[in-house]
């Protein structure tokens, strides 16, 4: 685990529904992380002097549209990841939001769950260096052959189950949501009402699962699923 | 008053008087300076001629001759003089040497009365001459004929200028008073509509001009925002309905956990009301998908998708699914199959049909896919070996929550069909379900343009 996360990060969060932003607040210091509910402005001049690890930003914060302070920010070169929440639904909104310079866009409404496997992978994201190779106990999986060993033994994945590999442990430890693995892994970008995802990991377990040792993914109930870290 | 010149119709009825006034006054203008210049021009080469012709005849001559023109021929010499080298006076009608230089040509004289004379001259043009003997002849010509001939001009346009302006003004006047009565009743009518009259619609009139066509367009547009009010009426019914029944639920999943005694009772029931939450979201996400899909923005940047390539996607996306329950997915595409749209929501669409036709068909049934071009037309059928679809049933399925009596067991928002049906339309396409013998064929197919 890297140094960062001896001390709390600290979140911005730009939310004009006071019950709502409460709520994220809550939900973000049970994992651990500094939460200040803040307006756009104090939220650009904290992005602008490093104050904020991440910022979380409603769509339309007191009538006003938070997407054009964050391409301003962008243009001025501010960093720092943001995740946009919104109810505002539709595609041309994300591909807006995505473009004004939003990492991620969430809508509303929303489980509790869903936004912290985000806050979680985005800050994760960060550590994101360029490696050729993941690891996770005795799996290995190499991203130039495109090859998965698992203790000297090679496992045959098709493509699609690569990529679904590639992304748990692109994230270990981290909560993965189903909508996540559709956005992420298939670039899908609307709900199902069956139950496909899951029979993806299950074919995945099945491959990469050794007899006898607990599965490496596990299911996070009514949340998703977790690339166990220690296996 | 003020509201009347306020009145478009009178603006445009001054601005038509200022034009034409201003039109008028430059034509007479033109003419009243063409016709001076003109006369002007004649007169000045008469007397350049007549200058340079007497210039050889003897002093005697021009004595007589003076006099037979002043007497006969006014109405080409009007002055005539002879002075000596001296520029004294000699013979003829003035008696001084007009300031102009003596050059044979001519030149124009607005005085009235010259230094040291006792003529009273008329506004003229004059030329002076020497003669090769040294005396000067100076012949001069009135203007009075061309400057009462302009007069004439301007009074004709002083005279004319008046009535058009007022029937100018009287027409604009009776065009304002007209038109602003019609808006009247139009601002009447809005204004009862706003209050909440929504069946009243403007007045047209019998005429057809561009209020009338204005108005019509208006009242179209009323009955369309009608419609849709009355749509929306009945899917806000539709919502309140679905989410009462899973908030009742919850309700009273929550007043028993109230009164649980132990911790782990408390914790299967905040599940259970989780799990009716959960489902109350599902339902609101889907039905804003559907107002986004129907009412969102026309104009999405549509580009060319393949749909057979959409299709090959969501087929690897749902083969495990399929091979889960033990059935038989096929896909049968054989060239791309090329149409402009949107390709999430297009593979939104096809997802509906294929999740629908996998959740529907028991195991170790059949589910195909095909993605074709019929005379032309892009087609999407998914066919299934299902449960399929009652007779009595086959008209509902497309209509919002709508759940089929024997389908009311598998989970689902029943807006699945409805966002499809949704996307289709907006693509341009139709939305069809066949009986399959068993189960059922759903079709998407390109409108015919």
């Amino acid at each position: 685990m890297n140094k960062a996360e001896n001390r709390p990060q600290t979140i911005v969060l730009v939310e004009d529904e006071t019950e709502m932003a409460e709520e994220i607040k809550g939900e973000l210091e049970s994992k651990g992380y500094l939460v200040r509910i803040a307006s756009i402005a104090q939220a650009a001049d904290a992005a602008r002097v490093g104050d904020a690890a991440m910022m979380i930003m409603d769509r339309i914060v007191f009538g006003e549209d938070s997407l054009n302070t964050l391409e301003v920010l962008r243009k001025e070169g501010v960093k720092v990841p943001v995740l946009v929440i919104s109810a505002l639904s539709s595609v041309d909104e994300k591909v807006k939001g995505l473009k004004a310079g939003g990492d991620d866009y969430l809508t509303k409404p929303f489980a509790m769950v869903e936004l912290s496997a985000r806050v979680e992978a985005m800050l994760r994201r960060l550590d994101d260096v360029r490696t050729t190779k993941l690891h996770v106990g005795d799996l290995e999986m190499d991203l130039i052959e495109k090859t998965v060993h698992r203790g000297g033994t090679r496992i045959d994945l098709l493509p699609r189950e690569f990529r679904l590999l590639e992304y748990f442990l692109r994230h270990p430890g981290r909560v993965i949501t189903r909508a996540m693995l559709l956005q992420e892994v298939w670039q899908y970008h609307f709900s199902l009402e069956t139950n496909v995802v899951d029979v993806h990991i299950s074919n995945l377990r099945k491959k990469i699962d050794t007899k006898g040792t607990p599965s490496l993914i596990v299911n996070i109930r009514g949340a998703g699923f977790m690339l166990n870290a220690h296996a | 008053m003020l509201e009347f010149f306020r009145s478009s119709a009178v603006r445009v009825a001054l601005a038509f008087v200022l034009v034409t006034t201003a039109a008028t006054t430059a034509v007479f203008g033109l003419v009243y300076f063409r016709i001076g210049e003109a006369n002007e021009a004649r007169n000045r080469l008469i007397l350049e001629t007549e200058a340079a012709k007497s210039a050889n005849r003897s002093v005697e001559e021009l004595r007589s001759a003076f006099e037979v023109r002043l007497t006969n021929d006014l109405r080409r010499i009007d002055y005539a003089a002879l002075f000596d080298a001296n520029h004294k006076f000699m013979f003829g009608n003035i008696d001084v040497l007009l300031p102009i230089p003596v050059d044979g040509t001519s030149h124009f004289i607005a005085a009235t009365h010259v230094p040291g004379s006792i003529n009273q001259l008329e506004p003229a043009i004059f030329v002076a001459r020497e003669r090769p003997d040294g005396t000067v002849m100076l012949l001069g010509r009135s203007l009075l004929e061309t400057l009462a001939f302009r007069r004439i001009v301007q009074s004709a346009l002083a005279a004319g200028l008046a009535p058009m302006l007022l029937l100018a003004l009287a027409i604009g006047a009776y065009f304002a008073r007209r038109s602003s009565r019609r808006l009247t009743a139009i601002h009447d009518a809005i204004g009862r509509i706003m209050k909440g009259d929504t069946d009243l619609r403007l007045p047209v009139g019998s005429r057809h001009d561009p209020i009338a066509t204005i108005s019509r367009d208006v009242n179209l547009m009323l009955d369309e925002i009608g419609r849709l009010l009355v749509q929306l009426k009945g899917v806000g019914d539709n919502i309140a309905h679905d989410l009462r029944s899973p908030l009742a639920v919850v309700h009273a999943q929550l007043e028993r956990g109230l009164e649980s005694s132990s911790d782990e009772q408390l914790r299967a029931v905040t599940k259970q009301a989780l799990a009716h939450i959960d489902k109350a979201m599902l339902t609101v996400a889907a039905l804003l998908r559907l107002a986004d899909v129907e009412y969102g923005p026309k104009s999405r940047n549509f580009q060319s998708i393949d749909l057979s390539a959409i299709c090959a996607d969501l087929f690897e996306f749902y083969e495990p699914l399929a091979e889960s329950k033990s059935i038989k997915m096929t896909l049968e595409t054989h060239s791309p199959v090329q149409m402009l749209g949107d390709g999430d929501l297009m593979r939104e669409a096809v997802s509906n049909l294929i999740g629908n036709a996998i959740k529907f068909t028991p195991e170790n049934g059949a589910v195909s896919i095909s993605v074709i071009r019929e005379d032309g037309l892009p087609v999407v059928r998914v066919r299934d070996s299902g449960i399929g679809v009652e007779p009595a049933e086959r008209d509902k399925i497309f209509q919002r929550f709508y759940r089929t009596s024997s389908g009311h067991r598998v989970p689902g928002s029943g807006l699945g069909l409805s966002i499809t049906a949704a996307i289709a339309n907006l693509h341009e396409f139709d939305l069809r379900f066949n009986d399959n013998n068993p189960g059922a064929v759903f079709e998407m197919i390109g409108r015919r343009k």
